[in-house]
């Protein structure tokens, strides 16, 4: 046949463009940053965090979890097999059969790609995205027509030069999509960069089940060779594989489904920020962009380029700054995409080489610096909560059982509430416990998220060198955001402070005095209760059980939300938000304090004072917001005098 | 972040960290059995404070330390006796409890007491003057029996230290013995005791010597001390300067409390517990101008009822703390309703000294409008818990104290409340009661009932009459009548309220009788409504004679709340009469007659007026109620001593397809007072 060599030679054609193109797109995400990897460990374990990180989040959507792994699996079983057989021509029979299951396998999942791209959902990217279901439907008609002499289900030569062509034609297409797209930049390169991704991750102990959450410090250097830039200014002060997690991203949406600043209508869709950071790096314009905006942005305006300043004409400011850092984006990700770690390191650019941290911002983080909070209290004024509580103070003791680590709840009337709850039921459960008093500080959480790093490190080693002086086992803290950086943070800082130290948050040391029978309490009766998982109890401390067991043990049926456990969504007090304060349409706390009405509950069970604050602040009528402390303490059974 | 910062930092007497600077600061109780002991009663009313958050109490005002200083006539605390101490381990457990702090104030009351009872002792005080306010005479102190007081003192003291108090409150204030001494009004002694400025001093000096060795260094001894006792031969302000920094420099108190104004006479007295009359912390400055000398904090009390009030004071440094003894009694919760902010959910003290008034004549100190104070232990709660039983339709019909607080207390407990009021606003007979001068503040009762019913949900209606076809197709599970009643000015026909000859006071203060030229007013009842119609009608220019059968005008009226109504009167030119009784009333052309008769004399008198207004209380409302009782479950009764051990009314057991509960309270009932109605609606309605 004089047509014979065409398919092959496309085939390796295509090959070769796609090689090109893997060296070009690798040499972008080099510009990044060095970061040791160990590549050969990370390449070794990638099937498997595919198989079953990945697959674990995929899952959560079982339609399209079946539709990836038949579509998915069968395109790259074909693939392989597409290379032996017509490629290398190798004469097997039972191959050829092979890559016809294969094909089968892959239309199947392509004819379910295709239904679902007949009415996407808003959060799925529209664009090249649209032709996908066709590429993938052509290759694998294509192949498998092709593959049927191999097969000996045809005879060879069957539809003679015309249908070679024919196939040609369309092999040129779908491998155009699938091999040749995979790294110029088509909607196949996810499997390219996802797969490199995933063996390259920033943050491997998030495969096999662990959790990292806890932000990578700024290098300030050793005080004498001064890094150039802190944060990330352009795309090339990423980390080369942060870089490489960009260009992962599938434009799913899931994570702007999840996003509760892009739901209250602020500047920010977590999806758009990732693709701009590949224009960013790639260069170019976000014109091809065919997802949902940054709400009230319109699209086509950015521009960006591996050296070009982030913020000067490809994102907003604003944008960085509506982010709650709840993390819902990054547990949603099925590729496990680090937003908030790209969002921090372009907020420390602004604050930390700019000062511009917008509103409130500049002042709390002078607060801080001044007072070691960020409301800028007295510092002598943070123990006056406990005037009448009797505890131990670290520096009368030395030690004890358990620390009480109470953050800046000390300096709010409100949360002052919660701290007395929880004292009560300490005392009633007899616990040695001792706080720091004065000598306590401000974790440095809100800092940190504004992007302050310095003033972080400075009250983490300050904190850390007050920790040493004393002993105890246990730290407890009624502040999740607290309890995150002594426990996922604080061990950065080269302190042995909170070596064999457990930290835990005060749900979780009150379920195990539960447990242990500690308590007398009585059933709360009368209240319709539903819980809100504070963002960085559950999605970063994977603590979503001990808030419900100390529910249920007071006779308690949580009415769920829809969004609870780790799609919970964020009351908007994180990350600096409520001082950032980025107009959007709605506020989150209102769209969360809907979500618990419509359980019909009348009281929300909540385990931080964050929480607590920003959905009290909700107009009323509206339900009674209770720590699980105070909750708690109400139902203890005193004894009779 | 609160704006209430101020109130909530922590400082330290001595070396006792006091929570907050809100005190509740040493009054007169009237609750301590048993001999003086601080009994069940005791323990739970300062109980509820410390629950409430108050930082430091000082109780006891007056308590006693010697047995010659009786305590019988107004159940003070008694620390003449070891006995005492068991009882303060309760009391202070209780306190400590909820993290408040407690002391208390000791005394010995030499003049200003009475010795008619008890142990008839004689009376002492330093140069034997009487003493007018209580009628006491007395004798001139001998030296053996100084010392011998000054001993028990330090015993008192050693026995608040081993009961487990936080500290002593020295009184030397509302001319007790030791500022007997110091007055020269009182002393005019010319021995070591008495004559120079140390000699006054020396027996407060060897009182505050003795305490001080008996409880050691740590232990808090304070000074309660006038700041001017407003009398021209008696203590000013700068010699109360004087005499503060004299004792402050011993390093020996820890700190003073300042009242404003002495009170060995009637007038001065009612300085002392500032009634509504008066201005917001009237004698503030006498208090700043102590702490202006001294190096240890100063407290004041004297009509700080607001938190905004107390935040400013403290804010500005004027003192250290504020007393709120007052603002506690009304809602000893205020403080956690700060800290919870709920400051709109405060009941506020409205300086009807109902309280204090009560003390005065040895009766027992209850809130006018809070009848859970001082009830704690029998039950009466302060915050009101819903109800785990059936959910109830209630009616209330009659929206003055009586109806509104049923009203309340019925929606707390969370039923389904509906109050009826047929006058335009509620408030009843204070609607009237706050139109006199200087009482426009007994309106803040009603402010605060209106507002919770409002936060409660319980519908309101205004303008509307009640009638029996009204309350039956209502058809409530629980009917409570609070319709309050009508001037009783037709009780003798020869005054011609059928012809329209004499108006009531309700008339003239409500303001649907224009004032006459020439008035005479008959107050048969001697509490306030009589003042204060005269007073009004005095302010509007009216030539007025306050007529009265009883022994004086006012008589009823306590003893902090009848001189300014007296100050305002003379003021005035009321003309008051005693000892006459209103024969008949009749028209003499365009003027009218009084016909008045001397009830020990029968002698009659006449004047010539153009108006008579009347006021000889109140006959009840009943109509409804005997309409309503036929059909009720309960045949409108309600079960007295269920009632009286604060136990839910039986009929409330019963299922509610038997028909209504009826019940009625108030002066529909029977003229009684503002407290009477809101006791009876709260012990009837708390287990509703």
């Amino acid at each position: 046949m004089i047509l014979d060599w065409l398919p092959p030679t496309l085939i390796g054609v295509l090959l070769a463009l796609a090689a090109i193109g893997a060296v070009r797109r690798i040499n972008l995400w080099r510009a990044g940053q060095a970061e040791k990897v160990d590549f050969l460990a990370g390449l070794l374990a990638m099937p498997k965090r595919y198989l079953h990180d990945l697959h674990h989040v995929v899952e959560r959507d079982k339609y399209m979890s079946r539709t990836h792994v038949a579509t998915g699996g069968g395109f790259v079983l074909a693939m392989v097999l597409v290379l032996f057989i017509h490629l290398f021509g190798v004469k097997s029979e039972i191959l050829a059969w092979a890559l016809l299951g294969a094909l089968v396998m892959m239309f199947c999942g392509a004819l379910f790609v295709a239904k679902r791209r007949l009415n996407p959902p808003s959060r799925l990217s529209k664009g090249p995205w649209m032709r996908l279901p066709k590429s993938l439907l052509t290759f694998s008609i294509t192949f498998f027509v092709l593959t049927l002499p191999a097969a000996g289900i045809l005879p060879e030569g069957t539809g003679g030069w015309v249908l070679t062509l024919v196939l040609s034609v369309l092999i040129l297409m779908s491998l155009s999509e699938m091999l040749f797209g995979m790294t110029w930049g088509g909607p196949m390169k996810h499997a390219f960069a996802g797969a490199l991704h995933l063996a390259f991750h920033r943050r491997s102990e998030r495969f096999g089940g662990g959790r990292s959450t806890g932000l990578k410090p700024v290098d300030f250097g050793d005080g004498v060779s001064v890094k150039e830039v802190h944060g990330v200014a352009k795309p090339t002060d990423f980390k080369w594989n942060q870089l490489l997690g960009f260009d992962a991203c599938v434009q799913c949406g899931r994570c702007e489904a999840v996003c509760p600043a892009f739901a209250a209508g602020q500047p920010l869709n977590p999806k758009k920020l990732i693709q701009d950071m590949v224009v960013g790096f790639a260069g170019g314009t976000d014109e091809k962009y065919a997802g949902s905006p940054y709400p009230g942005v319109e699209v086509g305006n950015a521009k960006g380029a591996p050296n070009q300043i982030i913020t000067n004409g490809l994102v907003n400011p604003d944008t960085l700054w509506s982010c709650t850092t709840c993390r819902a984006c990054v547990e949603e990700c099925p590729m496990m995409i680090e937003h908030v770690d790209a969002i921090v390191d372009m907020r420390r650019f602004l604050t930390l080489e700019k000062g511009e941290t917008p509103n409130k911002g500049a002042q709390v983080l002078e607060n801080i610096i001044a007072t070691d909070n960020p409301n800028g209290y007295s510092p002598a004024s943070r123990t006056h909560w406990a005037a009448d509580q009797n505890l131990n103070v670290m520096k009368d003791v030395k030690q004890a059982d358990v620390l009480f680590w109470v953050s800046d709840g000390a300096f709010d009337m409100r949360s002052q509430r919660i701290l007395r709850s929880f004292v009560k039921l300490l005392k009633a459960a007899n616990v040695d416990v001792a706080i720091l008093g004065d000598e306590e500080l401000d974790s440095g959480d809100v800092a940190r998220r504004l992007g302050d790093d310095a003033a972080f490190q400075s009250l983490a080693k300050r904190n850390l060198a007050t920790l040493s002086k004393y002993n105890f086992k246990t730290i407890v803290t009624t502040d999740p955001h607290a309890f995150h950086c002594l426990k996922n943070e604080y061990g950065d800082f080269g302190s042995d402070a909170l070596k064999g130290v457990e930290v835990l948050h005060h749900t979780t040391f009150l379920n195990r005095l539960i447990k242990e029978d500690r308590f007398n309490l009585k059933p709360l009766q009368g209240s319709k209760v539903t819980y809100h998982d504070p963002c960085y109890l559950g999605r970063y401390n994977g603590e979503y059980e001990a808030p419900r067991e100390l529910l249920a043990s007071l006779g308690i049926e949580v009415a769920e939300m829809e969004r609870s456990r780790y799609r919970s969504r964020c009351c908007g007090g994180g990350g600096g938000a409520p001082i950032t304060d980025i107009p959007g349409e709605r506020r989150i706390a209102d769209m969360r304090m809907e979500d618990v009405t419509s359980t019909g509950a009348n009281m929300v069970a909540v385990g931080c004072q964050q929480c607590t604050a920003m959905l009290e602040g909700v107009v009323e009528p509206r339900p009674v917001v209770k720590d699980i402390a105070e909750i708690l303490a109400g139902q203890l059974i005193e004894e009779a005098h | 972040m609160s704006q209430y910062d101020a109130l909530f930092e922590p400082l330290n007497i001595n070396k006792l960290t006091i929570r907050n600077r809100i005190v509740s600061t040493a009054h007169a109780e009237v609750y301590a059995t048993d001999g003086g002991m601080t009994t069940d009663r005791y323990v739970k009313y300062y109980e509820e404070k410390a629950k409430g958050g108050c930082g430091l109490c000082i109780c006891g005002g007056s308590s006693v330390v010697s047995i010659d200083s009786p305590q019988s006539w107004w159940s003070s605390v008694n620390l003449s006796t070891d006995r005492i101490i068991p009882h303060f381990q309760n009391l202070a457990d209780a306190v400590h409890k909820h993290g408040g702090k407690i002391m208390i104030q000791i005394s010995h009351m030499g003049r200003r007491s009475r010795w008619d009872g008890e142990n008839w002792p004689n009376l002492m005080s330093p140069s034997g003057i009487r003493e007018p306010v209580h009628r006491a005479t007395c004798k001139t102190i001998e030296v053996e029996e100084m010392w011998r007081i000054i001993g028990d003192f330090a015993k008192a003291a050693r026995r608040a230290k081993e009961g487990g108090l936080d500290g002593v409150e020295l009184s030397a204030v509302h001319q007790h013995m030791i500022d007997q001494f110091w007055s020269p009004r009182v002393n005019k002694r010319t021995d070591e005791w008495g004559g120079t400025f140390e000699g006054r001093m020396k027996f407060g000096m060897e009182v505050l010597k003795a305490v001080r060795a008996e409880v050691g260094p740590d232990f808090v001894v304070g000074m309660r001390i006038t700041g001017d006792e407003f009398h021209p031969d008696g203590l000013g302000h700068e010699e109360m300067k004087k005499i503060a920094q004299y004792y402050d420099a011993t390093g020996m108190v820890d700190y003073f409390g300042v009242v404003g104004s002495g009170c060995d006479t009637h007038n001065t007295l009612a300085n002392v517990i500032p009634n509504m009359s008066y201005p917001p912390e009237p004698f503030l400055y006498l208090a700043a101008g102590i702490k202006e000398v001294v190096k240890v904090p100063v407290i004041h009390a004297q009509n700080i009822k607001d938190p905004n009030q107390a935040k400013r004071i403290i804010e500005a440094g004027y003192v250290d703390f504020v007393g709120m003894t007052r603002a506690h009694m009304a809602d000893p919760h205020f403080i956690a309703k700060i800290k919870m902010d709920q400051v709109d959910q405060i009941r506020q003290c409205v300086g009807a000294n109902y309280c204090i008034d009560r003390q005065y004549q040895g009766l027992d100190v209850l809130c006018i409008q809070n009848a859970a104070t001082s009830r704690e232990y029998m039950g009466l709660p302060h915050i009101i818990e819903k109800t785990t039983g059936v959910i109830r339709n209630v009616l209330v019909v009659g929206g003055g104290p009586g109806g509104l607080e049923a009203a309340r207390v019925a929606a707390e407990r969370g039923h389904k409340v509906t109050l009826i009021e047929k006058a335009a606003e509620l408030g009843g007979q204070l609607v009237i009661a706050a139109k006199a001068p200087q009482r426009d503040q007994i309106a803040g009762i009603t402010r605060w009932l209106v507002m919770e019913l409002e936060r409660l949900g319980v519908d309101v209606r205004l303008n509307t009459a009640a009638n029996e076809e009204m309350v039956k197709e209502f058809n409530p599970d629980v009917c409570i009548l609070a319709t309050g009643g009508r001037p009783f000015i037709d009780q003798n026909e020869e005054w011609g309220a059928a012809e329209g000859l004499v108006v009531s006071s309700w008339d003239i203060l409500s303001g649907a009788v224009e004032p006459g030229k020439n008035v005479l007013v008959y107050d048969t009842i001697c509490e306030f409504s009589g003042m204060s119609v005269a007073d009004y009608l005095a302010s509007k220019g009216c030539l007025v004679e306050l007529v009265t059968d009883d022994i004086k005008p006012g008589v009823g009226v306590g003893g902090t709340t009848f001189p300014p109504y007296y100050r305002s009167l003379y003021q005035r030119e009321v003309i008051m009469t005693s000892d006459m009784l209103l024969d008949k009333v009749y028209r003499e052309g365009n003027s009218m007659v009084a016909v008045l008769e001397n009830e020990y004399t029968a002698q009659k008198e006449e004047r010539v007026i153009d108006q008579v207004v009347i006021e000889n209380g109140i006959r009840p409302n009943e109509e409804l109620y005997y309409a309503l009782k036929p059909s009720s479950r309960n045949k409108g009764q309600i079960d007295n001593e269920a009632l009286f051990d604060i136990k839910p009314q039986p009929v409330l057991a019963g299922g509610s397809d038997e028909g209504m509960i009826l019940w009625r309270l108030g002066d529909c009932v029977s003229q009684r007072n503002v407290h009477a109605a809101m006791y009876d609606a709260l012990r009837l309605c708390k287990d509703l």
